[in-house]
């Protein structure tokens, strides 16, 4: 099961654009990455306050819905975040490259 | 002071009102100044031991009457006026009982609260009965430590009564408020007349026994899970408690009883006028009493205030609205067995960080060390945590979410053009997409312009655009390189869903197999794996249940596997059955039989053909079931060739056509099948005959690999064969219709398009061929040339968009999409195609 993952975790940081992959637990403390640790603390630092917001808007509004992906364009790269209550699965990728 | 004295107290009570003078000069200089002190029970006794001391001990220090357990200590309210009470005699707890048996008449009191303990206050003073004096520090010291005695002591409420000069000397009341009556009597009042009001005293002061007084509870260690325990608190409304009523005093002009108010004011008014003079009035002046008050104070642990916000939303009141109807539904399940596991890591894990922090902060020495033993207790934590992140199923399926997007993106103008979505051009564009998307703007014009299909035959010879294939991408991965794909096949419920069967054809080449289920979401890696060491011939999905996907293999073994599962094990497998197919299965395809030939409903059955000259029928009871729908006899090859020269078996179209080289079920009649054999024959059966063809349709000259019926006009199909044509037939006619022998190369695969009945692909071993037969019979329309070396084995059409999938002898599989098609005319009327078909023939 966990080869599983570690062959997918792989596959998606091979494919075509990808700058980096990191999986991080629910305190900010990355568990797989592929990127240096202070990015990896950065961007988790960042993304889970704006994965509470975004999930907290969604259930404001329905409580019953809740946030299942976060995509982030931006003019350099797209950020997309894949939430959960325990982790956060970040994948930075470069679309156009 | 002589604690047995008292008992004697009571004769002397008369003299105890001379005898109190000479103590009250030494310590009250003003004798009106004493305090009257509080009433008890033994209040008479009291001041007759204390007239007692008095004579007895002048020069001790005060001693204090303390009340016998029980008695209304409480007397301190300020109940007496007219008294002036010092006790000084001091009762020990051992002269209780003697007490007691002198005043049996003394009630002694105590105090229960709610809960039946007994809260009855304790003396405040304890004297020690050996040391007979005791100055008023001392008493006072001691008096503080006393605690424990079940009687409480007036000691603080005489103290209070003492006379200003010697309220210095005492630092502390220890009973709390009290209001010290001084009385302006002078102390020459008799203590008869104390006496005579002891009594009301008493009863005044057993009103206060309903004064609760707590005793301080033991204190609790307060562990760690009682602070994180949840502590309900529930807000609710009590009963209206009405501290303050002020009735109005105004009444309204219109109101019902201002008539009544309004006479009553006038006969008031009346009766004021009347007042003076008259004799029914007299004035009297009365003197009221003021007590003395006396101020208190009480020191207390400095109150904790702590502020605590939050927000609360919606979905946070969503959230334990629900928890609570699951709290309160109860019901037994393991999910929260499972998720409380997995909280519990959590949980232990926070505990054990906050037990670590705490450990931090209280020990300064040894930090460096404890910080270690920190961090490893956190990255321990952290690996068990993180392995659980890792095996959750969430994760899983948040990985799988993240490659499609992922796909998506880099996909996403191929994947456009597929779903005919307006390509999203990218903010850079390249430089060679740009070219692209020029050329795209001039076919887009010159579209206009190819209505009538003349102009389309000119224009494509003329014009560099026109119909073309356009690659959009290829299903491979590292799996797949280097197998020949031999069958591909749609999912019947879900469009995006596709299986590619991968092995080889020919018997020396055989090489381990491959299905694999691919998704259009994800072109660079399969969903589903199955791998087998013989070469996968054939796949179809079912109708009924979208989820089983049947495998034909080289070895003529034929497995089911269900999709929906991540197992690699087969569902059903047929290598054990004894009538399982003993060559290659060239095709498996799903059938859904109305009115079948048991007189069940549709039921849905799985039919294969084999080069062992059989079609068989499959029916999934209790394992797969087998049942000959024909044996496939004929004089010369038809049967029993076991693979050997069978080049190669092209699979099921899913869309209605039975596909080909193996058979073909006539769309309307499912009774009805085509079935090409090696010979070049097709043999048209019925599923109600197993022995004897309907007819057969001789034109081949070489194994037929395929076999589909129009989609649009049900007497027409289309065969290919490895005698390097396609050939049209009509359902009638034994004779061909209409044949194409576009190359010198083995013909594998046609599919008709679902489109049009006019235009059907044909797959060459290095061309694809789309063949539009309202334009030409004689030319394709498109033709798209393979590489060097890769041979185009099977052919598909997607069905809801222009886009045509080719699989290669490489293990690619790409998807092409048809580009300036013209457009289609009508496709259901069967007259035309026919009457188009005979004239083209005529023109040839």
């Amino acid at each position: 099961m966990i080869f599983l993952v570690e062959e997918t975790l792989k596959r998606i940081q091979s494919h075509k654009g990808v700058i980096g992959t990191m999986v991080v637990n629910a305190e900010g403390i990355p568990i797989r990455t592929t990127l240096d640790n202070s990015t990896t603390v950065q961007y988790a630092g960042l993304l889970h306050q704006l994965t509470m917001k975004a999930r907290s808007t969604v259930r404001d509004i329905d409580p019953q819905n809740d946030l299942t992906f976060l995509r982030i364009r931006s003019k350099k790269h797209e950020i997309m975040v894949a939430p959960d209550k325990e982790y956060l699965l970040i994948v930075i990728q470069n679309p156009c490259e | 002071m002589t604690p047995g004295k008292h008992s004697r107290a009571l004769p002397r009570a008369a003299n105890a009102g001379r005898l109190q003078r000479r103590p009250e000069k030494r310590w009250w200089t003003t004798p009106q100044l004493v305090a009257t002190m509080p009433v008890s029970p033994a209040g008479s006794h009291k001041q007759q031991s204390f007239g007692l001391n008095n004579a007895t001990q002048p020069n001790k220090s005060i001693s204090f009457f303390a009340t016998m357990k029980g008695t209304s200590m409480k007397s301190y309210a300020g109940a007496n006026q007219s008294r002036m009470v010092v006790s000084k005699a001091m009762l020990i707890p051992s002269e209780l009982k003697t007490v007691e048996k002198t005043n049996p008449n003394i009630k002694t009191i105590q105090v229960f609260d709610i809960n039946g303990i007994d809260v009855t206050p304790r003396p405040l003073y304890h004297p020690d009965p050996l040391t007979g004096t005791a100055k008023p520090n001392k008493l006072l010291t001691s008096q503080e430590g006393s605690l424990g005695s079940e009687f409480v002591s007036s000691y603080s409420l005489y103290q209070n009564t003492i006379n200003p000069s010697m309220l210095g000397q005492f630092t502390r009341s220890v009973l709390g408020s009290s209001t010290v009556s001084k009385s302006s009597v002078s102390t020459s009042e008799s203590i008869a007349e104390d006496l005579e009001e002891s009594s009301y005293k008493r009863e005044r002061l057993t009103s206060f026994t309903d004064l609760r007084v707590m005793r301080a509870a033991p204190e609790t260690v307060i562990t760690k899970e009682d602070l994180e325990k949840n502590i309900e608190i529930i807000l609710t409304e009590t009963e209206t408690l009405k501290f303050f009523d002020l009735p109005a005093v105004m009444v309204s002009v219109e109101s019902e009883e201002a008539e009544k108010v309004i006479q009553r004011n006038k006969n008031y008014e009346v009766l004021c006028r009347n007042r003076l003079g008259n004799d029914l009035y007299v004035e009297r002046m009365m003197q009221t009493f003021n007590g003395a008050p006396k101020n208190k104070e009480v020191q207390c642990d400095k109150i904790i205030m702590e502020d605590k916000g939050i927000m609360s939303t919606a979905w946070d009141l969503y959230d334990s609205y629900n928890a609570m109807e699951l709290l309160s539904l109860s019901v037994k399940q393991s999910s929260p067995e499972s998720s409380s596991k997995a909280n519990v890591l959590p949980k232990d894990r926070e505990q054990g960080l906050a037990g670590s922090t705490t450990e931090k902060s209280s020990e300064a020495s040894s930090l460096m060390d404890i910080e270690n033993v920190i961090l490893a207790k956190i990255h321990e934590d952290e690996e068990d945590f993180s392995d659980v992140i890792l095996k959750s199923d969430r994760f899983h399926q948040d990985l799988l979410f993240m490659e499609r997007v992922l796909m998506g993106n880099i996909f996403q103008p191929k994947l456009a053009a597929y779903r005919q979505l307006p390509v999203f051009k990218e903010p850079e564009p390249e430089e060679p997409e740009d070219f692209l998307e020029n050329a795209k703007h001039e076919e887009v014009e010159e579209e206009p312009k190819k209505e009538e299909e003349e102009e389309i035959e000119i224009d494509a010879e003329e014009s560099t655009i026109l119909a073309n294939l356009e690659r959009l991408w290829s299903f491979s991965c590292e799996l797949t390189k280097g197998l020949n794909v031999s069958s591909l096949a749609w999912n019947k419920t879900n469009p995006d869903l596709l299986a590619v069967g991968y092995g080889n054809f020919g018997f020396k080449e055989q090489k381990r197999g491959l299905a694999c289920c691919w998704s259009i979401k994800n072109p660079m890696w399969p969903e589903r794996i199955y791998q087998s060491p013989c070469g996968v011939t054939a796949v179809d999905f079912s109708i009924g249940s979208p989820n089983l996907l049947a495998v034909g293999y080289h070895n003529g073994t034929i497995a089911i596997y269900n999709v929906r599962s991540n197992s690699n094990v087969p569902v059903l497998d047929s290598s054990e059955s004894p009538q399982k197919h003993l060559g290659p299965v060239w095709q498996l395809q799903w059938i859904e039989q109305d009115r079948g030939t048991t007189g069940d409903d549709k039921r849905e059955i799985l039919v294969s053909i084999s080069a062992d000259g059989r079609i068989s029928k499959w029916v999934i009871r209790k394992g797969l079931d087998c049942y000959d729908l024909m044996r496939l006899k004929r004089t010369t090859v038809a049967s029993n060739k076991k693979g050997g020269e069978k080049e190669k078996k092209d699979e099921a179209l899913i869309s209605r056509q039975a596909p080909g080289m193996c058979f073909a079920f006539h769309p309307k009649d499912t009774n009805i099948y085509l079935a090409g054999t090696e010979e070049g024959y097709i043999h048209k059966c019925s599923c109600s005959y197993n022995e004897q063809y309907l007819d057969t349709y001789r034109g081949h000259k070489g194994p037929v690999y395929k076999v589909t019926w129009n989609p649009f006009c049900h007497d027409v199909f289309l065969s290919c064969s490895a005698d390097w044509g396609v050939i049209i037939w009509q359902q009638e006619n034994i004779k061909p219709f209409l044949s194409f022998y576009p190359t010198t190369s083995v013909v594998y695969d046609v599919a008709w398009s679902p489109k049009s009945s006019y235009i059907f692909a044909a797959a060459n071993e290095n061309r694809v061929e789309i063949w539009d037969l309202h334009i030409s019979t004689l030319d394709p329309l498109i033709v798209n040339v393979a590489n060097p070396g890769i041979k185009f084995t099977t052919i598909l059409f997607a069905k809801q968009t222009d886009c045509l999938l080719v699989g290669d002898s490489d293990g690619q599989v790409s998807v092409y999409e048809l580009r300036n098609m013209p457009t289609a005319l009508d496709s259901g009327q069967t007259i035309d195609i026919q009457e188009t078909i005979i004239k083209s023939e005529r023109t040839e």
